[in-house]
């Protein structure tokens, strides 16, 4: 029953799963390839002095992506069980009704997970070959708070497709929004390792407001 | 006889305004039941507060006597629900679907689902969300047979269906129920398309439930008139 849970969210996500891959693919790959291209043609040392005088982590153009992809992934995924109240039929399946919406958040978590996985790796692995292993460390490190801002995203955006009236998803919303800007308000690198495990207790505490939407769902709340 | 569904008191208000007070029936196990209304009586209320999407202010109901608000999903296996506009996981396709749900019914019966699926001609990747209303009201139908369940909660099942499409269905469904001896409790504002498969019928006006009792018994009242005129009789001209 849980692969089949698994299988349903796999059918509506899909094609938007391979367009998230392909822009993360191609805009991990474009950032690596001018990376490369700079060690190349001015030597490692360079991207060295630059990390060292910018305090830069090389690849600050994605730091929105995964939030971006997050949003969007539960937006494809919730969404449809909105659209003629389907989430009822989700609900009537003889499963357990907690369960069956926490695989479909889990399915959204692990999604995103093999995603930002497989984009960390490789930006390890590319960076290594340029600059030195600390260095690196420190990079992964702040990017680290991206992914969790991914995680944040699409739960809380999860959240907000599921509750059934508008006053509640705009507070949802807000606070979303107020996440966002927590999350990206300083450039600085690392700056927010003390706060990471505080950041991703609030992401999960975006679990909490998707049960209490689909509570208010089942008691018929509506504007 | 085992009673299938009890609602006793029911009383429901959106905002200030009341859908029904001390609304009390029950329903027992074989009997097609037709909850029939004008527009806005609550058909869809009742519906949504029977199969638990709605709290309602005051009252009770049990299916197969456990509480809405709390039904066990081994006892949701029973319960087969179509909701208004034969609403289903469209992004899907006719396979997918069966597959889907096939994991979840112990008595899942396949092969009821791909003979009726067999009778629209279209093949098994054919997505629901590109057939036309007609078929994809076939498509909840076979996934409603297939669940094998005691009990079909069926939600204005003929909104949007031409009249071939409606005929097909409420043919389908009659002779189901009857040789099944499932308990159907369904909504309809297409009240001939009733006539033909409901035992019995409650009638409602705003607010209240105007008559509860067995079609036949209903028509033998009013001679001459089908349960159509005798709706309209009851419950006024729109």
């Amino acid at each position: 029953m849980k692969k089949m849970i698994f299988y349903k969210e796999w059918i509506k996500t899909r094609w938007y799963m391979l367009a998230a891959a392909a822009v993360l693919i191609s805009g991990t790959a474009y950032i690596l390839l001018g990376l490369g291209k700079a060690a190349q043609f001015k030597g490692n040392a360079f991207l060295w002095g630059y990390v060292i005088a910018h305090d830069s982590v090389l690849i600050e153009q994605l730091r929105y992506l995964p939030f971006i992809l997050g949003g969007l992934l539960a937006v494809v995924q919730m969404l449809p069980e909105l659209a003629g109240k389907r989430l009822k039929l989700t609900l009537h399946i003889p499963y357990p009704q907690w369960k069956t919406i926490l695989l479909m958040c889990l399915y959204g978590i692990a999604a995103l997970s093999v995603l930002f996985s497989v984009q960390a790796v490789a930006v390890s692995i590319a960076l290594n070959r340029w600059i030195a292993a600390e260095l690196v460390c420190r990079i992964m490190k702040t990017a680290a708070v991206w992914y969790l801002a991914g995680f944040v995203s699409y739960i809380w955006s999860a959240s907000v497709c599921l509750e059934p009236s508008w006053k509640m998803r705009t507070l949802l919303l807000v606070l979303l929004a107020g996440m966002a800007h927590l999350l990206f308000i300083s450039p600085v690198p690392e700056a927010y390792n003390g706060f990471l495990p505080w950041l991703a207790l609030y992401s999960a505490a975006g679990l909490c407001m998707v049960f209490h939407g689909i509570a208010r769902f089942k008691e018929g709340v509506q504007d | 006889m085992e009673t299938v569904i009890k609602c006793e008191h029911l009383t429901h208000y959106y905002g200030k305004r009341k859908i029904y007070e001390d609304l009390n029936f029950e329903v027992s196990k074989g009997a097609v039941i037709g909850l029939l209304g004008k527009n806005g009586t609550g058909k869809t209320t009742t519906i949504n507060i029977l199969m638990g999407y709605l709290k309602p202010k005051s009252g009770r109901c049990t299916i197969f006597g456990e509480d809405v608000q709390n039904i066990k999903p081994e006892t949701r296996a029973r319960i087969a629900l179509l909701l208004e506009g034969h609403v289903q996981h469209s992004y899907m396709s006719i396979e997918q679907i069966e597959r889907f749900y096939s994991a979840f019914y112990l008595k899942w019966n396949k092969k009821a689902y791909y003979d009726l699926m067999d009778k629209l001609k279209v093949a098994p990747g054919q997505k629901i969300s590109r057939m036309s209303n007609g078929q994809r009201s076939q498509v909840a139908l076979g996934l409603i047979l297939a669940q094998n369940a005691d009990l079909l909660v069926l939600d204005d099942f003929s909104l949007g269906l031409d009249p071939g499409y409606r005929r097909l269905f409420c043919e389908y469904l009659r002779d189901y129920a009857r040789n099944e001896g499932k308990t159907v409790f369904l909504t309809s504002h297409i009240i001939q398309d009733l006539e033909k498969i409901i035992d019995e019928c409650i009638i409602m006006d705003y607010g209240r439930i105007l008559v509860q009792e067995k079609t036949a018994t209903l028509i033998a009242r009013y001679p001459g008139m089908t349960l159509e005129d005798i709706f309209i009789e009851l419950t006024g001209k729109y």
